[in-house]
């Protein structure tokens, strides 16, 4: 049986607050396996241990009960780390480095060998779409372009494991987009994502499992086509539909024991319309002339 | 293994790139260089004769970079650590293979370098200055001086060693590391970089007083009381002992002896590896 990419079994971690130590429990025996090369969302509504999780699985915290595994290794150890890369929430660098300046210190940080980094550098530059704008200071990024460099530094050292914290947040929908194409292609090359953002719509177009944590307590997991699913119901989608059909239709439905329970008229989604309506040039830098 | 002191490099040389970008450097070493050069027009003062003038400069000088270096090492340190932790750049950096001794190390070795650019210029332009009065002096009392007997005719007046001023240099530095060490050995605990500042400034005028426990510990006859008292004087480093830059630069009435030198660089030297592995062993168990 392949080894899980991340594998938490009864995690349960509590904070001491102020000079009294009361104890504030922020995950309460939480257990999930995210499975290799699978795009894993992360879910939870604010104070939800969310945070807390990501930071066990990157061994930044110790846990007070349980254990977390990374491939296999224990998650605070540094060999886990070097498989894991990490884009935190609303990430902020050395404004006073370039774009390749900062990539190429991650990428010596984590060791990558000094002949392999300037091609490693310009590789995931290009992948995030920020070749014409590397030799500009950080300083003068834009957030979606902030969002972009930090998952550069995230894949320069070709971790197996990518953890993405809010990475659309404060990004407009074209960048958006952008990221979620971008956390596709990761999965393509064979990593393993895990995904955390509060915007559903994302979670659902890109992951293929969730979990649902609320009050440190996990409440939901499993695929996200089972979870989405609802037992015993389909949709039939029918262009130019009659309504003078609905009787006719209903009457054989009923011949066969089935029931129609409500038509809509199709709607396609905002953020899709909105990347329908600014065209082909969504997404694309400035000249910087 | 060499990948972890590879990393506390890469550290070291970001830090020291920020360090010197910041303002307050920048206007802390201005300041200092200017306090310096000034001493040069202190003429009109009424020294009892023109052979104290270079003792003048020196004494106005050294006491400069001890003053404004012993600032700089505190907030540049605090400032340094902080600011990773406030930006969470920590976050990013110790989500990598980094050890957390590597990420302390890194820091230190960064606020060592901006240490030792601020001392190295400072005394640079001390260095200059002195020379140049000297060499005036010199042309003053021309006549005694090519005689060889101007110290007979001027028993107060002595001549620049500059690599007493060399060596006084680097017992500075030393001192403003071990600073560095005790402030992030506080900010390893702490939680806000004004607090930082204050304990280790606090810690900084203990360290300066140090020798006042050592004499009160001779003094004390109960056992428990003079036992804790050693114990303190031991924990906290005798800053006094660095304090020996006029003896080195004008060495011709009290010559410290090099073993002296050398203890006080191996004591410096102790205090710093000590303070960085508290720091470090602290902050191991803190939560980013």
């Amino acid at each position: 049986m392949a080894v899980p990419a991340i594998r938490i079994t009864n995690l349960t971690k509590d904070f001491r607050l102020g000079l009294r130590g009361i104890r504030l429990r922020a995950v309460d025996n939480l257990s999930f396996e995210v499975a290799d090369n699978h795009v894993f969302g992360l879910l939870g509504p604010n104070g939800s241990g969310k945070s807390t999780t990501m930071k066990v699985i990157l061994g930044l915290l110790e846990p007070t009960l349980g254990q977390c595994e990374i491939f296999g290794l224990r998650s605070n150890s540094v060999e886990a780390r070097r498989l894991v890369g990490y884009l935190p929430e609303s990430p902020y660098f050395y404004r006073f480095l370039t774009g390749r300046e900062l990539v190429d210190y991650y990428a010596s940080i984590c060791s990558v060998p000094r002949a392999e980094r300037p091609k490693r550098v310009a590789d995931v530059i290009d992948l995030v779409g920020l070749t014409a704008a590397a030799d500009r200071r950080v300083g003068t990024y834009s957030k979606g372009m902030l969002q972009r460099i930090g998952l550069a530094q995230a894949i320069v050292h070709d971790p197996r494991l990518v953890i993405l914290d809010e990475p659309t947040a404060g990004v407009d929908p074209i960048g958006s987009e952008a990221i979620s194409e971008l956390i596709i292609e990761l999965k393509r090359r064979g990593k393993t994502v895990l995904l955390c953002s509060h915007l559903l719509a994302q979670v659902e177009g890109v992951c293929d499992d969730l979990a649902i944590l609320n009050q440190g307590h996990l409440v939901a997991s499993g695929s996200v086509t089972d979870l989405l699913r609802r037992q015993g119901q389909s949709n039939l989608v029918v262009e130019n539909f009659p309504i003078a059909a609905r009787e006719e239709i209903e009457a054989v439905l009923a011949r066969h024991g089935a029931k129609l329970r409500h038509i809509d008229e199709a709607r396609v989604a905002l953020d899709r319309l909105f990347l329908e309506k600014i065209g082909p040039t969504a997404g694309k830098p400035k000249d910087p002339s | 293994m060499i990948a972890s002191f590879r990393q506390v490099w890469q550290i070291a040389r970001l830090t020291f790139l920020e360090a010197v970008r910041q303002r307050f450097f920048n206007f802390l070493i201005l300041l200092a260089l200017a306090l310096i050069a000034s001493a040069g027009y202190f003429r009109q003062l009424d020294f009892r004769d023109q052979s104290q003038e270079l003792r003048f400069i020196a004494d106005f000088g050294l006491g400069g970079i001890v003053f404004f270096g012993s600032i700089l090492s505190v907030v540049a340190t605090a400032q340094l650590f902080f600011s990773e932790i406030e930006n969470r750049t920590a976050l990013t950096m110790l989500a990598k293979p980094v050890r957390r001794w590597s990420f302390i190390a890194g820091k230190l070795l960064g606020v060592a370098l901006l240490m030792l650019v601020f001392v190295g210029v400072l005394t640079t332009l001390l260095g200059f200055l002195l020379w140049h009065r000297e060499q005036q002096l010199i042309a003053i009392y021309h006549d005694a001086f090519i005689k060889g007997n101007w110290l007979n005719e001027y028993p107060d007046a002595q001549r620049v060693r500059f690599v007493g001023l060399a060596v006084d240099a680097l017992l500075q530095w030393l001192k403003f590391d071990v600073l560095a060490a005790i402030t992030m050995l506080v900010a390893s605990f702490s939680n806000t970089n004004l607090y930082t500042v204050v304990v280790s400034f606090f810690i900084f005028l203990i360290c300066q007083l140090q020798y006042i426990a050592y004499d009160s510990w001779q003094k004390i006859s109960f056992p428990a009381l003079r036992g804790l008292v050693w114990l303190l004087s031991k924990f906290f480093p005798n800053f006094q002992l660095f304090a020996v830059g006029e003896f080195l630069v004008f060495p011709a009435k009290v010559a410290v002896p090099h073993s002296a030198i050398l203890a006080a660089v191996g004591y410096g030297a102790l205090y710093v590896v000590v303070f960085a592995t508290l720091a470090v062993s602290s902050f191991r168990s803190r939560e980013i």
